[in-house]
């Protein structure tokens, strides 16, 4: 591929997903067809309602649309068995949740390491990755810490390792600075802009201007559509402080 | 940088099982911590049932055990004559006064002078009579019998000697001791030359029977021995139906000698000496102690089989259990399920996540359960004198067979988990 032609890594195509809730047909997502390309990093904004969850999860491959199509990297997703669903989650995409979900009374490391089983690697592989990855995130002091000992913004951090330790091409995040508060949402922001840097593309769900300022490029949504698709025109660059380094 | 391709093995791994049961056993280890109690609960319904299980077939194979000890002490190879009528041998069941039960000394005598496969005969009289000597005294079964009944029963003197031919010849007024009488009328004293009275008669004490020890709750050493004739002439005679009719004989064989055969042998002459047509009733029984045997391992063994199937209520309502919290574990952990599914998780991964979880449950509640039915096992050995073998064999069937358990009752909840769609189950709260 030349190096100027842009990869795409998502793309949809006439998206639709309805729901049935008491009788009534309820049109989470309908009809949106979009593309983000490699090395973006974009925010998908849009009110609780708007479909901007849906959305994501179903380029995540979590859920399945009613209509229309997903491509990852190229590859329509919608033949795909679930092994083979699994396998691209796996691979290809890091999720990082709003309310962290690490798995209690497990220590930093075994987070981390989750995905790299599913992946397939042996136990010392997988130490040895997970650790490198918590090193990375500032928090190779808190290895074999439960998510219990952690603050939140740690307990962020770790997650974000656990979503970047099988190399992902992709970083989906569904509200992540939602349970942290400013100083802290600030940190997050500023890994999102190193890792987008280093050339993964970031895609990050949020209802607040502020984080979505971080991005390049919003994309708004309102029931169901996107009713906005913009580069972001003065782009905020977080200014981490000391105790994220 | 490096993409996921480089890092990673390619598309569709082979994953090593044994990697992938040691991480799912860890995950089971982690999720039992967590619930300590919970578990402990759970486990104790598996533990209880592996317990009765196991217990019951210790306890059905000791039966066996002990009565094959009983009938090997007996002497292997013989046959037991009862004057019993015999329908079991094809004829129709209609009993007459005429076929009345009849064995006399002259059958066995024939039976000895016949039959060649024969080494022995031991014909008998036996009557519980009180044994009495200055202060003291023993109830006990005296069997009136021949010198044959030393080698039909493999048990000899210890001192003094035993019954012989002059004896029963001359109906001597001797008796020959076994050690448990001897020490309840004697305690460790040599009996030998001593006079015991019996209804009153007094005997000379001829010989001590070597111990034997008890199977089955019987004592073998609780016995005391009197020639035949004497026994028919003093005691029961006006009781039998004629001269010299007998209560009961043993006939034991030669070294190595077909005991089918024997037996055949042994009717055709009593029934040539009976006039016995073909087809009719035998007015006496013949049993092999191979007969015994396998009678005996038939009904112990379906006492085993109603005992297992009892405790085995008890294990399925343990699987019950189990069933039960891992539903209860699955739906605890939905949202743990969904983020295992996001980061890669294949629906078999959880599927065995949960079977690892639930035999793992299972097993730890059935090697505690084991142990429990091995001491107790050995408690009951130790003051019943009643063997309670809990082998090697059983111990790891009934290991395996609570692995089975967990994997047949965590089957549906661990399905159930992989079912799951990956987001329904992240956004359950």
């Amino acid at each position: 591929m030349p190096a100027n032609a842009p990869r795409p890594l998502v793309e949809t195509r006439d998206l639709v997903k309805t729901y049935r809730l008491g009788g009534e047909t309820i049109h989470a997502v309908n009809g949106v067809s979009l593309r983000i390309d490699e090395g973006e990093y974009v925010a998908i904004m849009g009110t609780s309602g708007s479909g901007k969850s849906t959305f994501m999860n179903m380029i995540g491959c979590l859920d399945v649309p009613t209509s229309g199509e997903v491509l990852v990297d190229g590859t329509p997703t919608q033949n795909m068995s679930s092994d083979a669903l699994a396998s691209l989650r796996n691979r290809k995409i890091g999720f990082v949740f709003q309310q962290f979900n690490l798995l209690a009374r497990t220590s930093s490391i075994d987070n981390v390491a989750v995905p790299l089983i599913y992946a397939g690697l042996d136990a010392a592989t997988r130490r040895e990755r997970a650790t490198a990855k918590l090193i990375a995130m500032g928090l190779g002091d808190r290895l074999l810490n439960t998510p219990a000992k952690l603050s939140g913004g740690q307990q962020q951090r770790v997650a974000i390792a656990r979503a970047l330790v099988t190399e992902p091409l992709i970083l989906l995040a569904d509200e992540p600075t939602g349970a942290l508060d400013t100083r802290t949402s600030e940190d997050i922001m500023a890994i999102f802009e190193e890792l987008n840097e280093q050339g993964i593309t970031v895609i990050v769900v949020t209802h607040e201007d502020e984080i979505a300022l971080h991005a390049k490029r919003r994309i708004e949504f309102r029931d169901g559509k996107v009713i906005e698709d913009k580069l972001v025109e003065d782009r905020r660059i977080a200014a981490p402080n000391d105790e994220a380094a | 940088m490096a993409t996921a391709s480089e890092l990673l093995p390619s598309a569709s791994p082979t994953r090593n099982p044994m990697a992938s049961l040691a991480v799912n056993f860890a995950i089971a280890m982690t999720a039992l911590r967590t619930n300590v109690m919970r578990s402990v609960l759970t486990m104790l319904g598996v533990l209880i049932g592996v317990f009765a299980v196991t217990l019951a077939v210790a306890v059905g194979n000791g039966a066996r055990e002990a009565v094959t000890e009983t009938i090997d002490g007996f002497g292997s190879n013989m046959a037991i004559l009862i004057p019993r009528p015999d329908d079991d041998e094809g004829g129709p069941p209609r009993r007459t006064d005429s076929e009345r039960g009849r064995l006399t000394q002259r059958d066995v005598d024939a039976i000895e002078r016949e039959v060649p496969l024969v080494r022995a005969t031991a014909p008998q009289l036996r009557q519980s009579f009180d044994i009495v000597v200055p202060g003291a005294s023993a109830s006990t079964e005296v069997v009136g019998t021949t010198p044959g009944y030393e080698i039909a029963t493999v048990h000899s003197v210890d001192r003094g000697r035993y019954i012989s031919n002059t004896d029963v010849r001359s109906s001597a007024r001797v008796v020959v001791l076994g050690r448990t009488v001897s020490e309840t009328l004697f305690g460790e004293a040599d009996p030998i030359g001593e006079t015991v009275r019996v209804n009153g008669v007094p005997f000379a004490i001829i010989g001590l029977l070597e111990e034997k020890g008890s199977t089955l709750g019987d004592d073998t050493d609780d016995t005391m021995l009197m020639p035949i004739t004497t026994m028919r002439q003093r005691f029961v005679g006006d009781t039998l139906p004629g001269p010299d009719d007998l209560q009961l004989a043993f006939v034991a064989f030669q070294e190595g000698a077909s005991l089918s055969r024997g037996k055949t042998e042994i009717i055709a002459l009593l029934k040539d000496r009976y006039n016995v047509e073909f087809g009719d009733v035998t007015p006496f029984t013949v049993r092999t102690t191979e007969e015994f045997v396998e009678q005996s391992q038939f009904i112990t063994g379906i006492l085993q089989g109603v005992l297992v199937a009892i405790a085995s209520i008890s294990l399925l309502v343990g699987g019950i259990g189990i069933m039960n919290i891992m539903l209860v574990s699955v739906t605890e952990r939905t949202r743990e399920i969904g983020l295992r599914m996001a980061l890669g998780a294949r629906r078999s991964d959880i599927r065995n996540q949960f079977l690892v979880e639930a035999a793992v449950l299972c097993m730890l509640g059935g090697a505690v359960g084991i142990i429990l039915a091995w001491l107790t096992g050995v408690t009951l050995e130790a003051s019943f004198d009643f063997p309670v073998p809990v082998g090697i064999a059983t111990a790891i069937g009934a290991v395996v067979f609570s692995a089975f358990i967990g994997l047949v009752f965590g089957g549906y909840p661990a399905i159930r988990a992989s079912r799951l769609s990956p987001i329904e189950a992240l956004r359950t709260e």
